[in-house]
């Protein structure tokens, strides 16, 4: 399936939330230009969905290269996440109220992942790592955020301060193109879960092709210049104005001569300064 | 309506690029003399040519040549692939095979400290072993050493290492150094082998993966 198509499939909210309340959200997904040259699809998905009690759910995730359909198992992935997470009750009483709950919270998350992974490979007859992919997850409210992360690629937060926060940082191994799966045998124990307790006024969710111009490797530090203007564009542009701008910066040459991977870029304004305009540095 | 804020603010954080070292081990014994050498000399320069078409493998991809005959020489240290200008190989002498892959595996793991040091990343670095013939003018010990070494650094992943044979090259010998199966090159193709390694090392400078990078069909040789 192509980009395009996936981002009209992720685009609409499942039932049950068609109010975004408040929330300003962006999110694109955009064929890199090795994927092109070799004729793949778009291999990274994503997904998110406000619930009705006001609690934002998104994920990311980022098909492997070298999987014949990490497409779908992307889709698959970041989907199940989000819907198993749209069921659980009392989800912000939960998460607030008990220190430790994240963990089994976002563990489930992304155990129902795997399991619609599985089942997909089941049903097409393939192995489970021929939808190998990575997966974020993200839960936010006005007062924390949960994250799981399997694999590269990375969210970061801003608070109400514009001070940048690495939610989690990339997993690779000693090489750069060599992470962690949903499907790898140890991804759920060596899952990144954190909760970060404060007022966040931004939110970015992105795959690891957007990782050396987002980011200061080796160690993963949050690059101001470049999500201040990212964040600044979120709240101050229309709501359904801003896909087709962030697609065609993704696009651009100048991030095209950076780097040829497939991108996803999900950003996201909190209710409170969905309207103010940040214009900080 | 206030005025909509521009994405072309957004600046890129500068990060070196990643890079994806692969070492040329070349016998440049006497028997290589004449056509081989020269069909190999050609093929260098086709490596060049076709990893500078694709702008991010020339930034990504770094050479070096060693090559091996009487003596060891580092003829290129690692420089990136729009750095690389092959110079002409001459023919002469012995195949002192082992120390060259000894001298060429300490140059892995120095590259690799360097980079370490001035926090550049990096995917896993190749050798890539050319040999018309088997070692010779070297002790059995180093030749030993050497294949050790090939094997604990395959199993720790810490190289790809690959043999290729030339003519009439030993390839039950290579079989014992090289862990990996060795590859026969049809004829003197060394023109198809060095687009295939430019296009394998294009596409594990663009992949991700868990283990290992499906690399294109060999239309060059045999395994």
């Amino acid at each position: 399936m192509s980009a395009t198509k996936s981002q009209d499939v992720v685009s609409i909210p499942p039932p049950g939330s068609d109010q975004s309340d408040g929330w300003k959200i962006s999110a694109t997904s955009v064929c890199g230009s090795s994927h092109e040259k070799l004729d793949l699809p778009c291999q990274d998905a994503h997904f998110w969905t406000v619930r009705s009690d006001g609690i934002l759910l998104a994920a990311v995730a980022d098909g492997a290269g070298s999987a014949k359909h990490s497409d779908v198992g992307a889709k698959i992935a970041s989907q199940a996440a989000v819907e198993t997470l749209c069921t659980e009750r009392n989800l912000a009483s939960k998460l607030h109220n008990k220190s430790e709950t994240f963990r089994p919270i976002l563990l489930k998350a992304l155990k129902a992942a795997l399991k619609a992974v599985k089942a997909e490979a089941k049903a097409r007859t393939v192995k489970n790592r021929d939808l190998a992919s990575t997966l974020i997850v993200v839960i936010a409210t006005p007062q924390l955020i949960a994250t799981a992360q399997i694999g590269d690629g990375a969210a970061v937060a801003s608070d109400q301060k514009d001070h940048l926060i690495a939610l989690t940082t990339p997993d690779s191994g000693e090489y750069i193109n060599q992470t962690t799966f949903l499907i790898s045998p140890k991804a759920l124990a060596t899952a990144q879960l954190h909760i970060w307790h404060g007022s966040p006024s931004h939110i970015a969710i992105f795959s690891d092709g957007l990782q050396m111009l987002a980011l200061t490797m080796p160690f993963g530090k949050p690059h101001q210049p470049f999500f201040s203007p990212l964040f600044r564009f979120v709240s101050n542009t229309e709501t359904g104005k801003t896909e087709e701008q962030l697609t065609s910066f993704l696009r651009s040459p100048r991030v095209r001569e950076r780097t040829d991977d497939d991108l996803t870029l999900m950003l996201v304004a909190l209710p409170d300064c969905a309207h103010a305009t940040t214009s900080q540095i | 309506m206030s005025e909509e804020p521009g994405l072309d603010e957004i600046e890129f954080a500068e990060n070196p690029e990643p890079r994806c070292p692969c070492v040329l081990l070349l016998d440049t014994s006497g028997s290589m003399s004449g056509a081989p050498i020269k069909a190999l000399n050609q093929g260098l320069q086709t490596f060049k040519d076709a990893l500078t078409q694709d702008t991010l493998a020339s930034r990504r991809v770094e050479i070096a040549i060693v090559t091996f005959d009487s003596k060891v020489n580092v003829v290129q240290d690692f420089v990136t692939a729009d750095q690389f200008d092959p110079t002409s190989l001459s023919a002469g002498g012995a195949t002192i095979m082992g120390t060259a892959i000894l001298k060429g595996l300490d140059m892995v793991q120095d590259r690799k400290e360097q980079y370490r040091k001035n926090g550049i990343t990096y995917y896993r670095p190749w050798v890539f072993m050319i040999t018309d013939g088997e070692p010779q003018g070297e002790s059995s010990e180093i030749i030993d050493q050497a294949s050790t070494r090939i094997a604990s650094e395959e199993e720790n992943k810490g190289v790809a290492f690959f043999a290729v044979g030339v003519e009439r090259a030993n390839m039950e010998r290579l079989k014992e150094i090289a862990a990996r199966e060795p590859v026969k090159l049809n004829g003197l193709d060394f023109s198809g082998m060095f687009v295939w390694l430019s296009t394998s090392m294009q596409r594990v400078s663009h992949s991700k993966v868990d283990e290992q990078v499906e690399l294109p069909p060999l239309g060059w040789g045999t395994v």
